[in-house]
């Protein structure tokens, strides 16, 4: 797609922006080719046939008007096979494209949700999920535009222009006066893009924004009813709305308007060949122009608008790529180090601070675990026990320092080798709305139900679950909100040991426990981890914990302590 | 999913039509200019038609006509573009009126609503959108593919009788063709929807809770099963269309046909009226154009009787009768008799004949073990979920004849797992209380100990905070939602579980500033925490949904 030169300079700054993201969307599309290929095959032989339809019709009226009985007769016999023919031909082309289109689209939303895992694995950080909920629905669906309100028809108008001046290739006059009007409608959805660009831009960014007003209060429903912020969170909707509202106007008032251009360039072929016939071209000609006039209007009619569905189509690319493209926070080694073959974990002078503005989480930590080490880590809320997890895990990297794991540094090591010998129970561990055999075999998928039962023992559920009708298939809920806290955290737990990782994190493992829950499932810790690593990180000590060492941090270093 | 019943479809069809009622009057502008584009359009075909029989020899129009072709045509092209726009407005009103309905509705349905956030999201966006096309572009459609063809028909008639009879007998197995291809097809648009809701279900919570995934190396496969949920949505999509498909090569079919039958006709008649017969063969176009419109939109139709589905059972319901809050109370006495709670028929009640009474200015903590039902007492006294037996009484009068959303004004609640939202700490604070002043946010955080660390933080209280606390630890987000409750300043006092994520020597403090944020309050808090039951006050042990017994805690500092 070059964007016309003839355009203003920002315009043309943005259509070239455009331009690249389009590119892009369609390199991703590279694995549907054979579909969007046919589909543009059979859109192109549809709209030959019905130019062929039309224009038999018209030679054969226009052969018997004239006196030409016999030729008219053999276009009707022509004529018959096409009625049937251009009908099917188009139910296939509306098949084929929308089902090349829906393949693509559901790529997209793969692609993207790959895209988001790899660079937001610690979380979505300061977006709003409701956002990226609109860019995965409202966003991908715009692209459908790319390809059904653009490549299509151009394809169809293609073929139909060319037809038409090969037909009418004897009369150049009249071919320039019929096709130039048809050029034209080609190259408008070009120049209109990128002054639609902006609507376009701007109603994408308010369907996100209108999609996150939605739900941001729902997701915190108890704390915006608690609020009575009820009618505040309605009138925040109300006023997205507006905005959406307008924009949408706006970016329909162009394709409208595009519409209405598309008509009156089909009316000006049409009245253009009109003028040529009594200005003194030949009657049967013109006849014949005039049918393949109308055998393109439909097609010519619906080009202008598709202007605004590449800008629409563009703003919704922008989009998606803005939120994939997001930095990763660690990149991956180039050459991962293989497996190291023990899990003994070694920090060594490390330097750290979430964001340069922070203050450092760590200045100068030593550590030595070796396996099987059962380290307690105790300190206050904030001083940076959930960091030093996050940086065992791979999902932040240290400023200065290192970590190793079983001798190898973790930079050089992939981060899934990392997190296959590393498990962690997060404050933050999300039970899916899901069953609760699919929750546990996150962990480990093809674990038998057995394991699942004992771990379930383990982490103190297990008769808990075993009463309840559907056992291990009871659905949890978002956000486990089936169960209550201490019991969704205890089926957090039992996720976590059934994962065969020789290293566990457990942050706050008995957060929301009873303290009888509490104690006895610390009693039982040191057999369910028996032989493993385990880093427990808690405010406080219960006394049955039995751990090999504790130590607290304080001021970015770790001191020995004792309970 | 269950198909839906007879029921739901008549609340459907109730729905809408009640909705197009209202809209009578805006849906007519439209429908009058696609009327007098129609008679323009007739108008340049009849001098086309008149201008091709000249070239044929057989009339004598010439430029005149042409010019006055041309004129008629820029007519047409200005009165179909008036009549797009006035379309755009007719479905705006009614679109705006659903949304704002929906969203209250889902809301006032609370936490224990089964729906996913992500569902209910796709209620309020995508369903109320697929309404639009049905006020905005199906109504007056459906109006011109009735009025349009009648007029070409009419045109046609004037000209060639028998034209006019072809014409007429086309459009009359239209309807036969689009009921052959059509059944079903409801069925198939709500099945589309129930798809796009389980993506955007799935999507949604599956990116809440991207950190489990990513640490058990799960991304792959649930992209993999989200891709399953896109290729549901792609082959319910595709049902649909093959249906909006099938009625248009239906019309595609039926045009060839007339468009052959009248060139034949006119073609096999020798010594007609050239220029009558032309212009009937011209009209072709002109007459299914309207109904190819309407072929276009039924499907838009197919989709806003999903729609109106889906939203009939949360719009039609009565709202929430009860009674609002005449004053509010000084103090509070709550009162709990014989209450009875249960989630799940299939398993044990919540609450199982509960009694209990806090007098005005008390604290009462709940203990009891993890799902013993401490947190089923707050959510009833919050009007999430109402008791299927017993008495509630706020002061001696029924608590539940007041609306929930009146209940909920007497209190300062901070559940288990409070939200935060993105926004800074201060708004985050001050969401409990929109117009406290700035003096007032910042007593709140003092008094909750967030300003502790929130001067360690780069901006302070005006730190951003991620959706759900992010860039936070889990006891400094605890500790931002309690600042709500002291900000709220309200009679009665729900905390539950308000000490969890805290290390003891936060947990000393902030239990010391919630002895000063219930003082003088009705406070009931559920807790485990042995340090919360010895200063808070007294003890209600509860069990499998039944008061154990009270205890009066040792008065340490309390």
């Amino acid at each position: 797609m070059a964007v016309p030169s003839a355009l203003p300079a920002p315009l043309r700054a943005r259509g070239n922006a455009m331009t690249a993201d389009l590119l892009r969307i369609l390199g991703l599309w590279r694995g549907r080719r054979g579909w969007l290929v046919a589909g543009l095959a059979v859109t192109i032989v549809s709209a030959l046939l019905g130019a062929a339809l039309l224009a038999l019709a018209g030679q054969a009226v226009a052969d018997v008007l004239g006196g030409a009985a016999v030729a008219g007769a053999v276009a009707f016999l022509l004529l018959r096979p096409l009625i049937a023919l251009r009908p099917a031909a188009r139910w296939g082309e509306r098949m084929m494209t929308h089902a090349a289109t829906f393949r693509a689209l559901a790529d997209t939303r793969v692609w993207f949700f790959r895209r988001l895992a790899d660079r937001l694995p610690s979380g979505i950080g300061l977006r709003r999920s409701g956002d990226l909920l609109g860019r995965l629905v409202s966003d991908v669906e715009a692209l459908d535009g790319l390809y059904l309100k653009v490549m299509v028809p151009v394809a169809a108008a293609l073929a139909l222009v060319l037809v038409v001046v090969a037909l009418l290739a004897g009369h150049p006059l009249l071919a320039a006066a019929v096709a130039l009007p048809l050029a034209l409608a080609l190259a408008l959805p070009l120049l209109l893009a990128p002054g639609a660009a902006r609507a376009a831009a701007e109603a994408a960014e308010a369907q996100g924004r209108l999609r996150a007003t939605a739900v941001d209060p729902l997701i915190g429903i108890e704390d915006t009813l608690a609020a009575n912020a009820e009618r505040q969170a309605g009138a925040a909707l109300a006023a997205e709305a507006v905005q959406l509202g307008r924009a949408q106007r706006r970016l329909a008032g162009r394709a409208a308007l595009a519409g209405a251009g598309g008509t009156l360039l089909g009316q000006a072929a049409l009245l253009a060949a009109l003028a040529w016939g009594l200005s003194g071209g030949g009657a049967g000609v013109t006849v014949l122009a005039l049918f393949l006039v109308l055998a393109t209007a439909e097609t010519i009619g619906v080009l202008p608008r598709a202007g605004t569905a590449l800008a629409a189509a563009g703003a919704g690319a922008r989009r998606l790529f803005e939120a994939a493209d997001a930095p990763a926070p660690l990149t991956e080694p180039a050459v991962p180090a293989g497996l190291p073959g023990g899990h003994a974990i070694r920090i060594e002078g490390l330097r750290f601070a979430w964001t340069p503005d922070r203050p450092l989480v760590f200045d100068g930590l030593d550590l030595d675990l070796p396996e099987g080490t059962r380290l307690a880590i105790l300190g206050p809320s904030g001083i940076g026990k959930s960091s030093l997890a996050a940086l065992l895990l791979k999902l932040a990297a240290p400023q200065a320092g290192r970590i190793t794991l079983g001798g190898v540094d973790l930079a050089s090591l992939a981060a899934e080798d990392v997190r296959r010998r590393i498990a962690c129970l997060t404050q933050d561990a999300r039970l899916f709305d899901d069953s609760i055999a699919a929750n546990l075999r996150i962990a480990a998928p093809l674990a038998p139900e057995a394991a699942l039962w004992r771990a379930l023992d383990r982490a103190g559920i297990g008769a808990l679950v075993r009463a309840l009708p559907e056992g291990l298939e009871t659905r949890c809920g978002e956000g486990g909100a089936r169960f209550s806290g201490g019991q969704a955290r205890r089926l957090a737990l039992a996720r976590v040991l059934l994962s065969a990782a020789p290293v566990l994190i457990l942050d706050e493992p008995t957060a929301g426990l009873d303290a009888e829950t509490e104690r006895a499932f610390l009693e039982t810790l040191e057999e369910v981890t028996a032989g493993r690593t385990v880093i427990l990180i808690a405010h406080r000590l219960t006394g049955v914990e039995r751990p090999s060492r504790i130590i607290r941090l304080a001021g970015g270093r770790a001191l020995p302590a004792a309970g | 999913m269950a198909s839906p019943s007879a029921g739901q479809q008549e609340a459907a069809r109730l729905l809408l039509r009640r909705e197009s009622r209202a809209l009578r009057g805006r849906v007519l502008l439209p429908v009058l200019l696609g009327v007098a584009a129609t008679a323009c359009a007739l108008g340049t075909t009849w001098l086309v038609a008149r201008l091709l029989a000249t070239l044929l020899g057989a009339s004598g129009a010439g430029w005149p006509e042409l010019a006055a072709a041309a004129a008629l045509a820029l007519l047409g092209a200005a009165l179909g573009l008036a009549q797009e726009r006035a379309q755009l407005a007719a479905g705006e009103t009614a679109r705006t009126r659903l949304r704002d309905m929906t969203f209250a509705r889902l809301l006032a349905a609370g936490p224990a609503a089964p729906r996913g956030v992500g569902e209910a999201a796709s209620l309020v966006v995508d369903r109320v959108e697929a309404l639009d096309g049905y006020f905005g572009r199906w109504l007056p459609t459906a109006m011109l593919a009735l009025l349009a063809p009648l007029m070409v028909i009419a045109a046609a008639t004037y000209a060639d009788p028998r034209s006019g009879l072809l014409l007429a007998i086309a459009g009359l197995l239209y309807p036969v063709a689009m009921a052959a291809t059509g059944i079903g097809a409801a069925q198939a648009s709500r099945r589309q929807f129930e798809a796009l809701e389980r993506l955007s279900g799935r999507f949604l919570d599956r990116m809440r809770g991207l950190p489990t995934l990513v640490l058990f190396n799960r991304q792959e496969a649930e992209a993999e099963a989200l891709g399953e949920a896109a290729n549901e949505l792609r082959r319910r999509t595709m049902s649909v269309l093959r249906v909006a498909f099938l009625s248009g090569t239906a019309l595609e079919l039926l045009s060839a046909l007339a468009l052959a039958c009248i060139a034949w006709r006119h073609g096999a008649l020798e010594g007609g009226d050239p220029a009558a017969g032309l212009f009937c063969l011209l009209l072709v176009p002109a007459f299914f154009a309207p109904l190819r419109a309407f072929a276009a939109a039924y499907h838009e139709r197919l989709a806003a009787a999903g729609a109106a589905a889906a939203l009939a059972p949360l719009l039609l319901a009565e709202e929430d009768a009860g009674l609002a809050l005449e004053e509010m109370p000084p103090r509070v006495v709550v009162t709990f008799t014989d209450v009875r709670l249960t989630y799940d028929p299939a398993r044990p009640p919540a609450l199982d004949g509960l009694s209990f009474r806090v007098n005005a200015g008390e604290t009462l903590v709940l203990a009891g073990a993890s799902g013993a039902g401490k947190s089923s007492v707050l959510r009833l006294l919050m009007g999430f979920n109402r008791p299927e037996a017993g008495r509630i009484a706020i002061n001696g009068q029924d608590a539940l004849a007041l609306k929930p959303a009146e209940l909920r004004r007497l209190s300062s609640y901070v559940g288990q797992k409070p939200h935060l939202f993105r926004a800074s700490i201060r708004d985050n604070i001050r969401f409990a209380r929109p117009d406290a002043s700035a003096g007032q946010v910042e007593a709140a955080a003092r008094a909750a100990q967030v300003l502790d660390f929130a001067e360690g933080l780069p901006q302070g209280l005006d730190t951003l905070v991620g959706e759900g606390g992010w860039g936070l630890s889990g006891g400094q987000a605890q500790r931002v939602a309690l600042a709500r409750a002291f900000l709220r300043d309200t009679p009665l006092v729900l905390l539950d579980e308000p000490t969890a994520h805290l290390d003891p020597g936060t947990e000393a403090e902030v239990l010391e500033s919630l002895q000063r944020l219930c003082m003088g309050r009705t406070a009931i808090i559920a807790s485990h925490s042995a340090a919360a039951r010895a200063s808070l006050g007294r003890v209600l042990e509860i069990s499998h949904g039944r008061a154990l017994g009270t205890a009066r805690a040792a008065q340490g500092q309390g």
